[in-house]
């Protein structure tokens, strides 16, 4: 029999008060060992979708299951396996750091101590102050180390980097990448593709409450448009590089011209720059941010 | 695993039980301190008596019951009203608050996404509660018998430990409402309203159902009705106590089985 993935949805559906369509009809199936990203704007239903994985909610249709495990009638068994790092976090405000984890311990019955107190150390948490003195941030790591510290199969991030430095969100991106390297798997949730591309295999990217694509990060990268910045000796005729394929012409300031292509069009442009004496050509990969953006707004003719 | 929540619950209360601790033992001492003076004026016997039967009957006042005795006294002063409200303040007070008030502070988000089942919670819970309606029943008890050779009340101890076994089923049932109300709902209004009410009616049934006839019939779903009144000098109705404490864990059971049906609120 096939090895049951790590998520699977099947039709997951969510309306809170017969109204508010969260999250509809969601199929998504997430293999052991992925790094999945799930992306989408404010409201898009991506902490709904994280919730019901956990059974703190009951679907309105459809099922999830986590290892093989129905959320709803196995709900127990199936968080045994997962650690969850909510999207607003409330801690216990009277206890210090160490009194939290080791009562969120104890509430779990088996943790790894070597493995806490390595994680500790290593995102640099305030142990000994009560958490109410903590900043967001120093919460947040509290979060982190709980999510991680019993050495689950599947970490469910909710926006995971919220409130954390450049650097701290390095080190989480790493711990992510090395959990995913022991085979474990990891689901996060985020605003930005920014912020998951260089750690995910694949993205899902939800709006309004449906799935809109999912994808690898690779093909997405390669849907990507390049900007291409060509300078030529002398002003070269653009019509040459309009009539390629997928390409479109920006701008032609003098003897500079802007394009914007798709990777299986370089070819084409670079050939017909080639005509022309060549000053200097800059080909730069658009931000993915801008596939988001493009994607977002496809999902926004739709609905 | 579970059992975390009862340590989490007692530790995160401690600070405001001791508080009741200590407040309800020195109230007790001041009432206990006015004793000898009462004791020694006979007249007043005659200006209790005196009183509307509304009041005699709501603060318990028996007929043929003596005030001036340590039993007498105490059943009016303390255990007719002032014991039970104070208790029953504490009890759904920390029962709406355990449950309730951590989802509506967004807490049990991180708590129920742990390996633990949602009724088991609710139940350790119960029990936290539970243990804390206990402290501050025995804390009473050692207040008044520490007090009774000082200013010579003359109780029978066994009467105390009856009186004090009816207050706990009192807090209980109503403790436990507030917590089961709390598992059906996420908010911590009604968790505090409905038990409040609740107590409120049925204080007022089993003081009134004599004046007002058509009362009377209710006063079988009374707890206090059913524990029984004036518990120093008549000592309290053992059968009664039980169906308090049996509808305690009825109220409780339902608690625990509705909380597995519904969402938890976002935080
Ligand atoms: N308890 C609730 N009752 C009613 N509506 C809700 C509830 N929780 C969420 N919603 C609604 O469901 C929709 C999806 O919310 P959700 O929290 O899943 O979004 P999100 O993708 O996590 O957004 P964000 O990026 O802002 O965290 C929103 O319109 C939200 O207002
Ligand atoms: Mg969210």
């Amino acid at each position: 029999m096939l090895e049951p993935a790590a998520i699977d949805t099947v039709g997951l559906s969510k309306t809170y008060g017969g109204k508010v369509h969260a999250l509809v009809g969601l199929d998504l199936r997430v293999e052991r060992g992925e790094v999945f990203g799930y992306l989408g704007p404010n409201g898009a239903g991506k902490s709904t979708t994280i919730r019901l994985l956990l059974g703190l909610i009951h679907p309105t249709a459809g099922r999830a299951s986590v290892f093989g495990l129905d959320t709803r009638t196995n709900g127990v068994r199936a968080r045994g396996h997962l650690g969850y790092l909510p999207g607003d976090l409330r801690l216990s405000d009277r206890l210090t750091g160490r009194e939290q984890l080791e009562s969120l311990a104890s509430l779990r019955g088996s943790v790894d101590r070597a493995l806490r107190d390595e994680l500790c150390a290593r995102l640099g948490v305030v142990l000994e102050r009560p958490i109410r003195q903590l900043s967001r941030g120093n919460r947040q790591k509290i979060g982190l180390v709980q999510a991680f510290m019993h050495r689950p199969e599947l970490v469910v991030l909710d926006e995971p980097t919220a409130g954390l430095d450049p650097l701290l969100q390095n080190e989480v991106r790493a711990l992510l990448r090395e959990t995913a390297a022991e085979g474990r798997t990891i689901f996060l949730s985020s605003h930005s593709l920014d912020e998951v591309q260089h750690v995910a295999d694949r993205v899902g990217i939800i709006r309004a409450g449906r799935l809109v694509d999912v994808d690898a990060v690779e093909s997405l990268r390669e849907r990507a448009l390049r900007h291409v910045t060509i300078t030529f000796a002398e002003p070269a005729d653009p019509s040459q590089f309009a009539g390629l394929d997928g390409v479109r012409v920006v701008s032609t300031d003098g003897a500079v011209l802007r394009l914007s292509a798709p990777e299986p069009a370089m070819d084409g442009v670079v050939k017909a720059a080639a005509r022309y004496r060549i000053v200097d050509l800059v080909s730069q990969p658009a931000d993915l941010e801008e596939i988001f953006l493009e994607l977002y707004r496809e999902g926004d003719d739709g609905g | 695993m579970a059992a975390e929540l009862l340590r989490r619950g007692l530790s995160d209360h401690r600070r405001a039980l001791a508080a009741w601790c200590v407040g309800i033992a020195a109230y007790v001492a001041l009432v206990a301190a006015i004793f000898p003076s009462i004791e020694s004026s006979p007249d007043f016997n005659k200006l209790v008596e005196s009183y509307p039967d509304v009041l005699k009957s709501l603060f318990g006042i028996a007929a043929g019951g003596d005030v001036t005795s340590g039993a007498g006294y105490l059943d009016v002063e303390l255990f007719s009203l002032m014991l039970p409200l104070l208790v029953l303040v504490l009890a759904i007070g920390s029962g709406a608050r355990t449950l309730a008030g951590e989802e509506d502070a967004g807490r049990l988000e991180l708590v129920l996404s742990y390996p633990l089942r949602r009724r088991d919670a609710v139940l350790a819970k119960g029990a936290a509660v539970a243990a804390e309606i206990v402290t501050v029943c025995v804390v009473v008890g050692i207040a008044i018998a520490l007090l009774d050779p000082l200013v010579g009340l003359d109780l029978a101890l066994g009467r105390l430990a009856e009186a004090l076994g009816a207050l706990a089923a009192l807090g209980l049932v109503y403790g436990w409402l507030a917590l089961a109300v709390g598992a059906a709902w996420p908010s911590r209004a009604p968790a505090i309203g409905v038990p409040a009410a609740a107590a409120a009616g049925a204080y007022l049934v089993s003081g009134l159902h004599e004046l007002a006839g058509w009362l009377d019939p209710f006063r079988f779903l009374s707890p206090f009705w059913l524990v029984g009144s004036s518990p120093l000098q008549s000592g309290a109705d053992a059968r009664g106590v039980l169906v308090v404490v049996v509808a305690a864990v009825i109220v409780l059971l339902a608690g625990a089985l509705l909380v597995e049906r519904r969402d938890l609120e976002t935080p």
